[in-house]
């Protein structure tokens, strides 16, 4: 285990030694590809003087808000679905129709209904994220054995019992399955929302930068937003694992 | 049998799902209070659907079940059912599973909590109770899930193929578990295996059943099952050819 995580930090200091070695060996411009060094000092004075930070700080909050959102709103439709088998089959259609739609291709409209900034791309990040929730919760709800189901029967349980205390359980895993995906798309949500309305954040910085042909500075904006998505990962696995204690069995099956 | 003090009485019971073969035909049967009663059969022959009957979990298409001259509509409080599996909920401990029952219609309360970690002190688990059902082995699940269906000291036990996926020796000790259990509260069992040992070996009487209707019913006297060895005593081993031999389409055709 930490033999293989040796290997694979050590996989990433070979590969940006051969980039930066290479680029010290031909001529490609810097403008193009920057080296990792001066990726690492833009990153470095961006954090220490403190000018990322204010972009930061708002993409995350995008990303939560809007991940807040969608994804509650997600679960609960997936439970009301689960539960209400006919509405499940009436609105399944256009809620997989509303999903094919690409929805940044929405982003327009979007700023059209609520104008640029937070609120259009916080809704653009609940929309990526209502999918994952909803289907997951759908299937989550609904994979109680039949043994357990009809245990619930026999003690004579009420729909809701059987709701809270066998069904949203028994799918907890795949729920939180769910949300581990919720959460990746949602920091692409935001940041790409960004390119299309922000002012501010980390993908309002990318494009700024791209503005200027300023390369090193996409590069270490690119370092962060994959810092910040490891860290939401990462979260997610933990509270995962302190939710899940008792689930061992249906995963190993 | 129908002179019999009768607690559990199926009547004339038929089931079938909509459109399909019937699946019960005519199926009647009379249980006296304290009986151990063993439906046996191939797999497919209508046994489980029956049980679910009488548990209330299907509702016949014609004829009745009734509890102690009540008519069964539905699931009842006084019936404890055993799955197939041991259903235990994995994000609950064993002591909260063997609670469950309780904890669905009132508080649970510190006499509850005394009653549940006797039984599992009677099979022999009382130092799981805090543990995970993941954390048990095949044999200690089953005793968990008998211990859940008997915490409301139903006076009418419904089992189907409990212990069907243990080991012969963990079967055995289960068996034992269930027989004195079954005795000292005085719990009327209706059993359905596909295992003839174990019918023989279990109950008061054994029912074959064949395609959806009861071939026969024997009553199963044996000497006190209590003194173990009793499993290989002549008299099981010739009831036990009995019944396979009223299980086989052509009778005695394939007899070891």
């Amino acid at each position: 285990m930490i033999g293989s995580r040796l290997t694979s930090i050590s996989l990433l200091v070979v590969l940006v030694l051969i980039w930066e070695g290479w680029l010290a060996l031909t001529d490609v411009s810097a403008l193009l590809v920057p080296p990792p060094s001066a990726v690492m000092v833009v990153l470095w004075t961006g954090l220490t003087q403190g000018f990322l930070w204010p972009h930061i700080w708002v993409t995350v909050i995008e990303t939560l808000l809007g991940f807040a959102l969608g994804s509650t709103i997600g679960f609960a439709f997936g439970v009301l679905l689960s539960e209400v088998s006919f509405l499940r089959r009436i609105v399944w259609p256009y809620i997989l129709a509303s999903q094919v739609v690409p929805k940044l291709a929405l982003g327009p409209i979007l700023i059209v209904w609520f104008g640029f900034g937070l609120t259009s791309i916080i809704i653009i990040t609940a929309l990526i994220c209502f999918f994952p929730l909803l289907e997951n919760t759908v299937t989550g709800v609904r994979s109680a054995p039949p043994d357990q189901r009809d245990l619930f029967r026999v003690l004579g349980a009420t729909r809701m019992q059987t709701l809270f205390r066998l069904k949203i359980p028994a799918g907890l895993p795949l729920i939180l399955a769910g949300v581990r995906v919720a959460v990746v798309l949602a920091l692409v949500g935001a940041v790409v929302g960004e390119f299309i309305s922000g002012g501010q954040g980390l993908g309002a910085s990318i494009i700024a930068a791209q503005g200027m042909m300023d390369t090193t500075l996409m590069f270490a904006l690119f370092i962060i937003i994959t810092i910040i998505g490891m860290l939401f990962y990462q979260l997610t696995i933990i509270i995962e694992r302190r939710l899940l204690r008792g689930w061992q069995r249906r995963n190993e099956t | 049998m129908t002179d019999r003090l009768s607690f559990l009485k199926i009547d004339q019971v038929g089931f079938a799902y909509h459109g399909d073969a019937p699946i019960l035909a005519d199926v009647s049967l009379s249980l006296a209070p304290g009986d151990f009663h063993c439906l046996v059969g191939r797999s497919g022959c209508g046994k489980t659907s029956l049980l679910k009957i009488v548990g209330g979990l299907l509702t016949p298409t014609s004829g009745s079940v009734s509890i102690t001259g009540m008519p069964v509509n539905g699931p009842s409080r006084q019936v404890g059912f055993v799955f197939q599996t041991p259903s235990l909920l994995e994000w609950r401990t064993v002591l909260d599973n063997v609670l469950l029952p309780i904890a669905l219609h009132r508080s649970v309360n510190p006499s509850d909590y005394d009653r549940a970690n006797d039984l599992l002190s009677q099979m022999g688990i009382e130092d799981h109770a805090e543990r995970y059902p993941h954390q048990l082995s095949g044999g200690q699940q089953s005793r968990v899930a008998l211990a859940r269906a008997l915490i409301t000291e139903p006076s009418l036990l419904l089992m189907d193929e409990p212990f069907a996926a243990l080991d012969a020796i963990t079967r055995e000790d289960l068996q034992n578990d269930l027989l004195w259990l079954a005795q000292t509260q005085g719990t009327t069992i209706l059993f359905v295996t596909h295992d003839i040992a174990e019918a023989v070996y279990l109950s008061s009487h054994v029912s074959i059943m064949q395609a959806g209707c009861i071939a026969r019913s024997m009553t199963i006297d044996l000497p006190n099952r209590q003194q173990g060895g009793g499993r290989y005593h002549p008299k099981i081993i010739k009831l036990c050819n009995e019944i396979r031999a009223a299980l086989m389409p052509i009778a005695g055709a394939r007899m070891p």
